[in-house]
C-alpha cells in the first residue's frame, strides 16, 4: 500500500564543506527510491539557509525489502554555477510510520548530516506527515455510497479523522 | 582596527532585547515570578498584591578600570532581605568599552505594595576572558567592582517620571571617596499582552564610517518615553563590511514597544570596536509605519542630525521586508483553556540507595513521619502538577529492581499490578512506594530508557485522541546514569512528542554527567542514529543544590515546563482550545 507523505524542508544549520562553514548558496533534495524532490535555492542564508519548500511524495509502507530510508541531500552551488554535495541525512521510515506517529501527525523532525568521508557537516530540519487515509480505498467505495467523503480532515492538527462506514455488500464486491 | 582591543568582539556584536524565536526558557531576570507556580498560589485564594516592574538602568561617568581600554560594565541588581543578606534579581548584559552605558537588558521585580523593597545595585567591570560567555554565569567576584548604589522601590514608584538617579559609592582605599559616578534607574509597570510582531529589516546604500573597509551597520531601535528621552529597546546583530545589510528577524512584543502608534527612534550605527559607534542615520518611525512600509513596499529615508541646517536626508534607506503580527498565547492561556499536564512518576531502586532498613539508606522510611528525599520529590512537584491534571490517575513505575519473578525490570509497576500502571493521587504513589519497597529487591544497573519509552508510548497514543494533553514524566534518581547513549536515544525519540522529563538527582553523587541531557548548557541531543532532537525536553536539578538555597525544588523544576510546552504548541501552531486560529 503506498502512502503519501508530506515533506516540508525547512531549514539547515552549520553546513561545513572541509570544516568551514560555507558562504554559498544552497538548496536540498528528498529522496526516495527514485523519487525526488527539489527544494528553492537560498541565497542569503549561507551556513544556516532556510527553504521552507513543501512537495508531496509517495512512499511504499509494505515493502518487503526490510526498512525504508528517506534521504536528504544538501547541495551547494559554486562560482561557475555547478553543485556541489555537502552531505546527507537517512530518515529511517519508523521515525515518521511508527508506533509514535500516528497518520496526520506532524512530525518535526532534525537530522544529523555527513559527508562523503562520515564526517559531520551540519544538521538539516524537516517536518513529515503522513496523509492520513490511503486515496485509493475511498475510491473504491465512492460508487456505492451515498455518503461518502474524498478527504480525511484531520482536527486540531492531533490526527483526528472521521471513518466512512460503508454497507457490507460492497466490501465482497470490491475484494480481489 | 585602530589601539583599543577590547578583547572579545563576539559577544558584543550579538543581538541584544528581541523576544527569542524559539521559547525554550522563560524570561530571564524575572524574579520569582513564574507562570505554572503563580498560578498554583492563585488558585488556592492566595492572590498576589503585586504588579510587575521593569528597571531599565544607565550608567554615567563610571570609572576606568581597563588599562587600554575603557570599562566593559554590567550591572547587577540585589534585594536586600530582612536579614540584611543580598538576593540577586537580576543582571544586565555586558556592554564593551564604555563608562556611559545604556543597558537594554531589563531586569523585573515584583512590586509589593505592603513591604519595603530596599533594591542594591552593584555595577561590574566584566574581564575579557569572560565576554562570551552567559550573562548569568559569571562569577562576580572574579570581576572589578565599580560602585554600588541602594535605594527603595516605592521611592522610585512614587516620582513623577518614575525614574531615580543614584550616586555610585564605593570603598577604593585612602578613605577618599571618589567620583564613581551614577546610575539611572527608570521604572515602568509591564502590562502582560499578547501581541509579538516580527519584522525583518534590510538597509541600503549605507554612508561608509571605515577607512580602510566598509562600515559594520547595526540598527538599534529605542522607545521615546516621556519626559525622559529614549529607552532603547532592541538591537539587531552586527553585519560586518557591509553598506546593505540584511538582518535575522527581530521580534517585539508590544510591552517593549508599547502601543503600534508609540513613536521609535531607528537608528543605525557603525560598530567600533573601541565602543564609540558612529552614527550613520536614523530616522523615526511607529510600528503602524513600519508595517505600512512593509505593505506598500515604500522605503525610509535615514536622516543625519545636523545643528548647522535642518537633518541631512541620507542616501541610505530602511526597508522593511517582513511585517507579521501575531498573538502569543502565554502557558496560562492554554492551561484555562483546557489544556492538561498529566503526570508520570519514575523511581530509582537500585542498589547505590542502600538497604531500606539502615536508616542511612535514602529509600529509608522514617517512622517519625519524615519524608525521605524520595517522597519529598515526589510530593512537592507532585503537588503542583496534579492540580492540572483532571483526572489524578498517574501512571507510576520503578527501574532497576528485582521483581518477584527475579528478572531486573527497568520498568516495573511500582503498584505491583499486572494490569495496569496507575496510582491514584499522590497519596497513592506514595502508597505504592511503600508497598514496592517492602516486595522489590534493590538490584542495578540505572538506565532511564525504558520509563523514557513508556511515557513516550502514553504521550503518542494521546495524539490520536481529540484532548489535548501535555505529560510529564518526574524521573527521581540517586546515581550516575550507566547507558548514557540508549538514555539519548531514548530522549530523541521522545523530543517530538509533547512530554517533558523532570529528572531529580538525591543523595550525593556526582552529576556532572547528567547535565548533558539538559541542552541549556549546549548543543542539542544526538541519537546515535544521527537523529537530533527536535527541542530541548529534559530538565535536570540537584537536590541538595536546592535546599541550600531560598528557591524550592517546585520552582527550579518547573522553572522550564512553561517554556518547553510553549516550544511544544508554538511550533505547531497549536491554539488554546477555542481560541481563535491566528
Amino acid at each position: 500500500m503506498t502512502k503519501t507523505l508530506e515533506i516540508d524542508i525547512r531549514s539547515a544549520e552549520g553546513l561545513k564543506v572541509n570544516r568551514r562553514l560555507i558562504k554559498r548558496k544552497t538548496f536540498a533534495v528528498v529522496k526516495i527510491g527514485d523519487k525526488s524532490r527539489i527544494s528553492n535555492l537560498d541565497e542569503s542564508g549561507e551556513s544556516n539557509p532556510t527553504w521552507n519548500h513543501k512537495s508531496e511524495i509517495t512512499i511504499d509502507s509494505c515493502s518487503n525489502s526490510g526498512k525504508q530510508f528517506i534521504f536528504i541531500e544538501v547541495f551547494y552551488r559554486t562560482g561557475s554555477g555547478r553543485n556541489k554535495k555537502i552531505g546527507e541525512a537517512k530518515i529511517p521510515a519508523t521515525d515518521f510510520m511508527g508506533r509514535y506517529s500516528p497518520e496526520g501527525h506532524l512530525n518535526i523532525l532534525s537530522y544529523r548530516l555527513r559527508d562523503e568521508y562520515g564526517d559531520k557537516c551540519g544538521i538539516v530540519n524537516v517536518s513529515i506527515m503522513v496523509k492520513p487515509g490511503s486515496t485509493e480505498a475511498i475510491k473504491d467505495y465512492g460508487a456505492c455510497s451515498s455518503q461518502v467523503r474524498t478527504e480525511s480532515p484531520s482536527i486540531d492538527g492531533y490526527g483526528g479523522r472521521i471513518v466512512t462506514g460503508v454497507p457490507v455488500y460492497c466490501v465482497i464486491q470490491r475484494q480481489s | 582596527m585602530g589601539g583599543c582591543f577590547s578583547g572579545d568582539l563576539q559577544g558584543g556584536k550579538q543581538a541584544i532585547g528581541g523576544v527569542q524565536q524559539r521559547p525554550t526558557s522563560t524570561i530571564n531576570n524575572n524574579a520569582a515570578h513564574n507562570d505554572a507556580v503563580d498560578f498554583f498560589f492563585r488558585s488556592r485564594g492566595q492572590f498576589p498584591l503585586f504588579s510587575q516592574i521593569e528597571l531599565s538602568l544607565s550608567g554615567s561617568n563610571l570609572i576606568d578600570r581597563d588599562i587600554t581600554s575603557k570599562s566593559d560594565p554590567m550591572a547587577v541588581m540585589y534585594l536586600r532581605k530582612k536579614d540584611g543578606k543580598l538576593e540577586e534579581i537580576g543582571r544586565t548584559e555586558v556592554i564593551l568599552n564604555n563608562l556611559n552605558p545604556k543597558w537594554i537588558e531589563k531586569i523585573t521585580v515584583s512590586f509589593q505594595f505592603e513591604a519595603v523593597q530596599t533594591l542594591v545595585f552593584h555595577v561590574y567591570d566584566v574581564d575579557t576572558r569572560y565576554h562570551n560567555v552567559p550573562v548569568k554565569t559569571l562569577k562576580l567576584k572574579d570581576q572589578d567592582f565599580l560602585g554600588e548604589a541602594t535605594c527603595v522601590l516605592s521611592e522610585i514608584m512614587t516620582r513623577p517620571n518614575r525614574s531615580v538617579t543614584l550616586h555610585l559609592t564605593g570603598n577604593f582605599g585612602a578613605g577618599v571617596n571618589r567620583r564613581l559616578g551614577t546610575l539611572l534607574v527608570q521604572a515602568e509597570e509591564t502590562i502582560a499582552s499578547k501581541t509579538v510582531v516580527e519584522m525583518n529589516f534590510r538597509c541600503i546604500n549605507l554612508d561608509n564610517k571605515d577607512l580602510f573597509s566598509k562600515s559594520d551597520p547595526f540598527i538599534r531601535i529605542s522607545r521615546i518615553v516621556e519626559n525622559s528621552g529614549a529607552v532603547p529597546i532592541c538591537r539587531t546583530e552586527v553585519v560586518d563590511n557591509n553598506l546593505n545589510p540584511v538582518y535575522r528577524p527581530v521580534c517585539l512584543t508590544m510591552q517593549q514597544f508599547g502601543s503600534k502608534e508609540t513613536p521609535l527612534v531607528i537608528e543605525c550605527f557603525d560598530f567600533n570596536s573601541s565602543g564609540n559607534h558612529e552614527l550613520i542615520g536614523k530616522t523615526e518611525k511607529s510600528v503602524a509605519e513600519l508595517q505600512r512600509l512593509c505593505l506598500q513596499r515604500e522605503v525610509a529615508n535615514f536622516v543625519y542630525p545636523s545643528m548647522v541646517h535642518d537633518n541631512k536626508v541620507l542616501k541610505g534607506k530602511l526597508i522593511v521586508d517582513r511585517f507579521e503580527e501575531k498573538v502569543q498565547y502565554s502557558f496560562l492561556d492554554y492551561i484555562s483553556s483546557g489544556f492538561e499536564l498529566n503526570f508520570m512518576v519514575a523511581v530509582d531502586f537500585t542498589a547505590s540507595n542502600g538497604d531500606p532498613r539502615n536508616s542511612s539508606s535514602l529509600h529509608y522510611i522514617d517512622p517519625s513521619g519524615r519524608l525521605n528525599s524520595y517522597q519529598q520529590a515526589i510530593t512537592e512537584v507532585g503537588e503542583v502538577i496534579q492540580f492540572y491534571d483532571s483526572d489524578r490517575r498517574f501512571p507510576a513505575w520503578g527501574f532497576g529492581g528485582r521483581t518477584s519473578d527475579g528478572q531486573v525490570s527497568h520498568a516495573f509497576n511500582l503498584n505491583g499490578a499486572s494490569y495496569g500502571d496507575e496510582v491514584v493521587g499522590i497519596e497513592g504513589i506514595m502508597a505504592a512506594y511503600g508497598n514496592a519497597l517492602r516486595n522489590v529487591a534493590l538490584a542495578g544497573p540505572t538506565l532511564f530508557s525504558h520509563v523514557v519509552d513508556r511515557a513516550a508510548h502514553i504521550a503518542s497514543q494521546s495524539l490520536s485522541t481529540n484532548s489535548p494533553k501535555y505529560f510529564v514524566l518526574l524521573i527521581i534518581t540517586d546515581g550516575v546514569l550507566t547507558d548514557m547513549a540508549g538514555t539519548l536515544d531514548a530522549l530523541v525519540r521522545a523530543s517530538d512528542l509533547p512530554l517533558s522529563v523532570l529528572i531529580v538527582g538525591v543523595g550525593n553523587a556526582d552529576f556532572k554527567q547528567m547535565e548533558i541531557l539538559d541542552a541549556d548548557k549546549g548543543s542539542r541531543l544526538e541519537s546515535s542514529t544521527g537523529r537530533i532532537a527536535t527541542r530541548d525536553i529534559v530538565q535536570f536539578v540537584p537536590m541538595r543544590e536546592i535546599h541550600s538555597g531560598q528557591v524550592s525544588v517546585v520552582q527550579a523544576l518547573l522553572e522550564e515546563l512553561p517554556g518547553q510546552f510553549l516550544s511544544y504548541v508554538r511550533s505547531r501552531k497549536i491554539n488554546p482550545v477555542g481560541a481563535p486560529a491566528v
